[in-house]
Order: C-alpha cells, then sequence, then structure tokens
C-alpha cells in the first residue's frame, strides 16, 4: 500500500462527492460523539477521569527511556526476547527472518495500525510469506487494497456489493450476499481453519506494561485471541511510545480507551499476556518476540513540541469530532494515519515538506485538542509545522519565494495596523481596486494569490464607503434612548 | 551501532522535562457497590452486550442451568477446562447425558487440543473472577485451563463462583499481578461474545469467537 499524501486536496474533493461517504460521515459526526459521551457519562467526574488519563501519558512520556528499559528487562526475564528496529526495513527484516526459521508458508495478523506503517504484509508476500488478515475491516481493505477510512472501522463506509464481488474473487464466500452478516460469517468460515493450522502469527500492541513486562490487546472480534493463542509462535510489534508506568495505569487507560474509541465501557475481550505460555502449558506461544520500532520517534521525541505527539493512544475520537476529517473521511490523508492523528503525526514520519496539505487542511477549531484523552494539543502541533514550513531554506540556504511573501505580507499589514492614517488611506485606494474585479456584484479571484480562498468561495463587492464613513453620514439621533422610550410612552 | 543503543541514546539525549506530577486518582462509583448490587449490575452490563448470567444456588442447581442451555442450544461435543469445574462435575455429567466431553489434560499433544477445541459445540470452563463495572469475567490461563476453550468453539460457558466477584477492574487485577514471579503467561477479560461492526456499522455476535457466552454464578461459595 504506497501513500499517496501529495493527492490530499484531488481526492478529498472526489470524495465530497462520494454519496457513500458522505453517508457514513455523517453517521460518525452524528453517532460517534454521542456514543463516546454515554460511554463517558459513567465516570462520576468526567474531567477528572481525563486528567488522570492524560497525566498518565504524560508521565509515560516523559520518562520513556527509564521504562522501555524496564519493559525490557522485565519482559525477557519473563522469557519474552525484545527486539530493537531502528526503521521499517529492520522491523520488516525481523519478522520475515522469524517466519522463514520456522519455516512457515503463512502467517496471520490481528488488527494493526504499525504494520501497516512500515509495509509489513508486502515485504512478507513479496518474499514468499502468505498474509492473511483477521480482523474482518483489514480483511475488507487488504482484498480491495484500500487505505483505512477510518482508524478503527478501516472498511466501515464500504459498499456491502463491492465486499461480496471481491469475497467471491477470492474465495471467501461461495454465494453472492449483501448482507454485513453473511459476509461476516464467511470470513469466519474462511479464517477458521487457517486459526487451526497457524504457526506464526503477528499482532500489534494497545499498552506495554514497564512494571510486569505485560503486553495488552483490546479488541472485540477475537482474533487476536486466537493468535495468541493458536501458534507456536507469536510476533507482538509495538511502536516505542506505547508503554505504561503500572499495570494499573495500564486498565485505567484501558478505560478511556474503548471509551473514546467506539463508546463501550471494555471491549469484548482485554488481553494480558506476559512472557510466552509456560512449559506444562498446553497452548499459547513457545516463543513470543516483542519488536520495539523506532521508524523516526526517536527524533520526535528530541523535540520538545513534538515530543507530545507520541502520547497518543490511537483512539480515534480526534476524527470523530473533526470538522474536516468528517467532510472528507479517511483517503485523502493518504497514508496509515487519518484525522488529527494523521496530521500531527504523518508529517514528522514522511517530512515536513511532503505534507503541507496535511497540516494546513485545518480550522484550528480545537475540538481534537479539546477531546483528546491522552492530552494532546493538535492545533498548535499544525500551527508550529506551518511556521517550520515557512522557515525551509531552498538549496542555496535562501528564504522561499513564499516565506519572502508571507513575510512582505506580515510586515505591510503591521505597519498599516500601527499607523491609522495609513491604514485608512490603504483601504482608500484598495476598495475601488478591489471592486474593479466585481461580477455581477462579486469578486471571484484576484491577481497575485489567494488562490486557496477563492477556490471554494466567492468575495461579494465591497461597498463604497466603510462602516465608520457611513455612520458619520447619518442624521443625528436623539441625546439619548431613555429621551426616545419616554416620549413612545407618553 | 546496534538499534536499542542507538535509539535509547537518542531517547535519552533528548531534554528531560521534569517528572509529571500526577492528580489523584479519581474515585470509581462502583467500588461503594455491595454483593446484591454486585450482581445486580454484573447480570445488566453483561445482558447489555448480549451476554447471560444464571445465578445457580448450588451445583446441583448449575448442572440443571447447564443441561437446559444444553437442551436449548442443541449442544452435543464438548471441551471443558477440567473434569469438576467450582465442584461442578462435568465429566459425569456429560457421561450420563450422552454427551461428548473432551478434557485438555487427557489430550496428546498441542495439535489434539487444537483439533477438540475447534471441533467442539462449545467450551465450558472455569472463571476465576466477574467484574460488576462492566459484566467482565477475568480467566488465568495456565496449565489447567489452555486459552482456546473460551474462544475457538461457537459457544462459551462459564462457571464461577460468587465469592469472586469484584466491583472494578483494579480488585482483580491487585490479586493477579500480586506476585511478580506468579504472573499468568496470559490473562484475559472478557465482557460478552465475541462481535463486529466492520461492515456498515452493523452489527453481529460471533465474528471469530463464541457467537453466546452464558455465565453460571454459585451463590453458595
Amino acid at each position: 500500500m504506497h501513500s499517496h499524501i501529495n493527492k490530499f486536496m484531488e481526492t478529498a474533493r472526489k470524495e465530497l462527492k462520494n454519496e457513500q461517504s458522505q453517508m457514513f460521515l455523517m453517521m460518525v459526526a452524528l453517532g460517534a460523539p454521542i456514543l463516546r459521551q454515554i460511554g463517558m457519562s459513567s465516570f462520576p467526574d468526567i474531567t477528572a477521569a481525563e486528567s488522570y488519563s492524560r497525566a498518565i501519558r504524560a508521565d509515560a512520556i516523559a520518562r520513556l527511556p527509564e521504562l522501555l528499559e524496564e519493559f525490557e528487562k522485565n519482559a525477557e526475564s519473563k522469557g519474552a526476547k525484545v527486539l530493537w528496529a531502528k526503521d521499517a526495513a529492520e522491523a520488516n527484516k525481523i519478522i520475515l527472518d522469524i517466519a522463514n526459521c520456522g519455516g512457515v508458508s503463512y502467517v496471520m495478523k490481528g488488527k494493526s495500525m504499525i504494520t501497516e506503517e512500515i509495509g509489513l504484509n508486502d515485504h512478507l508476500i513479496k518474499n514468499g510469506v502468505e498474509v492473511f488478515e483477521t480482523d474482518l475491516g483489514e480483511v475488507i481493505t487488504q482484498n480491495l487494497n484500500l487505505h483505512p477510512f477510518h482508524l478503527v472501522g478501516p472498511a466501515i463506509n464500504v459498499p456491502p456489493g463491492e465486499i461480496s464481488e471481491v469475497f467471491l474473487k477470492k474465495g471467501i464466500i461461495k454465494k453472492a450476499s449483501t448482507d454485513p452478516v453473511e459476509l461476516g460469517s464467511g470470513a469466519r468460515r474462511y479464517l477458521r481453519d487457517k486459526f487451526r493450522n497457524l504457526q506464526m502469527g503477528i499482532v500489534g500492541v494497545n499498552m506495554a506494561v514497564a512494571e510486569t513486562g505485560t503486553i495488552i490487546n483490546v479488541e472485540n472480534e477475537g482474533n487476536i485471541r486466537l493468535i495468541k493463542s493458536s501458534p507456536k509462535t507469536l510476533v507482538a510489534i509495538m511502536s516505542l511510545e506505547k508503554v505504561v508506568p503500572t499495570i494499573k495505569d495500564a486498565i485505567y487507560m484501558t478505560r478511556m480507551l474503548t471509551r473514546n474509541c467506539t463508546g463501550q465501557k471494555i471491549t469484548s475481550y482485554m488481553t494480558m499476556d506476559t512472557g510466552p505460555k509456560k512449559p506444562e502449558e498446553q497452548d499459547g506461544p513457545e516463543e513470543l518476540f516483542i519488536i520495539i520500532l523506532d521508524n523516526g520517534r526517536s527524533e520526535i521525541y528530541r523535540d520538545f513540541k513534538t515530543r507530545e505527539i507520541l502520547k497518543c493512544i490511537r483512539c480515534g475520537a480526534c476524527l470523530n469530532t473533526c470538522p474536516v476529517y468528517t467532510k472528507i473521511g479517511g483517503y485523502p490523508y493518504g497514508a496509515t494515519y487519518c484525522g488529527p492523528v494523521g496530521q500531527v503525526l504523518t508529517p514528522m514520519l514522511a517530512g515536513i515538506e511532503s505534507t503541507a496539505d496535511l497540516y494546513r487542511a485545518c480550522t484550528l477549531c480545537g475540538m481534537c485538542k479539546q477531546i483528546c484523552p491522552a492530552g494532546i494539543d493538535h492545533p498548535s502541533l499544525l500551527l508550529s509545522y506551518r511556521a517550520r514550513q515557512i522557515d525551509i531554506k531552498n538549496q542555496k540556504g535562501k528564504k522561499t519565494m513564499q516565506s519572502r511573501r508571507e513575510n512582505a505580507m506580515a510586515g505591510l499589514i503591521s505597519l498599516g495596523m500601527s499607523h491609522g492614517w495609513l491604514w485608512n488611506f490603504g483601504l482608500k485606494i484598495t476598495r475601488p481596486l478591489m471592486n474593479s474585479l466585481a461580477k455581477d456584484g462579486y469578486i471571484a479571484s484576484i491577481p497575485m494569490g489567494a488562490q486557496g480562498w477563492f477556490g471554494c468561495r466567492d468575495l461579494r463587492a465591497i461597498p463604497a464607503k466603510t462602516f465608520h464613513e457611513t455612520w458619520n453620514d447619518l442624521p443625528s439621533l436623539p441625546e439619548s434612548s431613555g429621551n426616545t422610550s419616554k416620549k413612545e410612552d407618553s | 551501532m546496534p538499534a536499542k543503543e542507538e535509539i535509547l541514546g537518542r531517547l535519552k539525549s533528548a531534554t528531560k522535562r521534569q517528572n509529571i506530577d500526577r492528580p489523584a486518582k479519581p474515585t470509581l462509583s462502583e467500588i461503594t457497590l455491595n454483593r446484591q448490587q454486585m450482581i445486580r449490575r454484573l447480570e445488566s452490563e453483561l445482558s447489555m452486550r448480549a451476554g447471560v448470567l444464571y445465578q445457580a444456588r448450588d451445583k446441583e442447581d448449575a448442572l440443571r442451568i447447564l443441561l437446559d442451555i444444553i437442551t436449548a442450544e442443541g449442544l452435543k461435543s464438548f471441551v471443558a477446562s477440567s473434569e469438576k469445574i467450582h465442584g461442578v462435575d462435568i465429566a459425569s455429567f456429560g457421561s450420563q447425558k450422552g454427551l461428548s466431553v473432551t478434557i485438555p489434560k487427557d489430550l496428546a499433544n498441542r495439535d489434539s487440543l487444537r483439533d477438540a477445541a475447534f471441533a467442539a459445540d462449545a467450551g465450558i470452563t472455569s472463571a476465576d473472577f466477574a467484574v460488576a463495572e462492566t459484566g467482565t469475567i477475568g480467566i488465568i490461563f495456565n496449565h489447567n485451563h489452555p486459552r482456546l476453550l473460551s474462544i475457538a468453539p461457537p459457544l462459551h460457558i462459564a462457571i464461577m463462583s460468587v465469592k469472586d466477584l469484584y466491583p472494578v477492574y483494579e480488585n482483580v487485577m491487585e490479586i493477579v499481578f500480586k506476585n511478580t514471579k506468579e504472573i499468568p503467561s496470559q490473562f484475559s477479560f472478557i465482557t460478552g461474545p465475541s462481535a463486529t461492526s466492520d461492515i456498515q456499522g452493523t452489527e453481529f455476535k460471533g465474528m471469530h469467537g463464541p457467537k453466546k457466552v452464558f455465565v453460571i454464578m454459585i451463590m453458595d461459595g
């Protein structure tokens, strides 16, 4: 799955006209925040609960290196093998080596964003290991070769007809159907034998507990539990920020994660693995590999400002409340992570230069920040990216054209605003100039920029007089309103 | 440089921020529930998630309930975590009623366990805990209790004692993770059956795990 971050505008325009997407986005925008609110209302004090979960994440990130070392030590003392990977290539190589070492012909995967980020499926398939996604949404996105539409329901928007077609083609179902239950049951039947014979499974990690070396997964479908039970070899891959200090922190964060994610007070399954199976146990992995992946995050950590991105627990609440995401859906973001979380994370992973559309597609309304159970200030991060982009120097070390133009504009406005006569004078000459561009009372574009603004709206022609001028021209009013009402009374 | 040293080196070289002062942990309303309230809460939360709670007066009552479930669901073959679960004699009950009951201890290896678990109509297991907060049961997986029994068969029947009912997760975590040397290789909280809403937001049960979950709570424990 290749990223196409550079097609943000194009894809967004297409999605705005896609009725299927629009219907689901409306459902998400209306329904998800209500479900979340119902879930949160079980806390006696919602604000206190949010402050506490934010403090857990802040604490975990403040002590990240120590907690990772503690986690590694404890996980290894329980028999897990902890491996570190600098980047996608290293992580992919480690996993392929484990698969080759075990001589497996296929692996099954639990829902995991991190394996999507590193392109694990492509790497394994290219090297002769078949990969079966098992989360129903990911079975669909894998077979249709789609990016996730939503962090939590990656294929929630795909019409059943399309699913039926591809399921038939791949032999997942025998008879066409547009019934979601039929399609789901088909996937269950198709994957069951594969679970039964599975030799190696791969899962992500929702939380890694430093004090015990435990990895935690939350899920509703049961695919992750099957993957953690049936095969002899289990690989759990986590990005390095997944660590939390204590097992009680993990439980508290899970309360917040599931409520913010689906509105559920708890998912069907919350599974805590500490080391591989013990020798006398009859199932569970004989070997448990835990891969701690960096992939750019230690760089993100070095910067005080961007460090807070790492607090994210991938609940997806920011998507459901974002006025941009709930209009355009997940595809325009062009990468693994969509919505506000993608807007703050992807530019750091893929580079500020190539991702301007992501951090500019924001109204700075602040809903994501307000709702975030991890305490991330998305708007301020996006503003800092915008500032960084303007400061990027070109190859000769000179400021870019855009940078110089914005500087000049800001200088001009500052000059005008600090001299009243200059401001008024400026308006006097600008108004007729602007109005000379008007057609039928509207200005549709101006030379020299602002195409973005005019791209989707027109400006009404500017009245000949300013408000002040109009005010001064009014016939003088009676002394005070008190007098007026007395007159009316009498 | 090896990956670990490089990554940790970069993290450690970053400017430290002073440690975070956490606010006091907010209290949960559930911790004040008495036993009756816990039972009611367990039942209502579980039924909201399409799970069913039965209260059995004693072991004999538990067998009657089990028979009711088996008859209603038309079940013929089981995997059970042990012959006796909380004193309920599943093995002799099975042979009395002519049902096939497989006990993992009798199985030769991992593969035969997988065969049995994926082929059975239902898994009958013990539950080590229940949490009133969300209608959840907790299971410690170990040599007496394989993992697949409660996730591979299409139906899960859990037998537990009312003594093991607690208000919130933390009560259970304190017990399970108390001794760092004896942490189970796997511990699971299970709340109702397996479910998904991944197609069109249409929810249905039994995506990969059980379609139905029954909890039999023995009250004389």
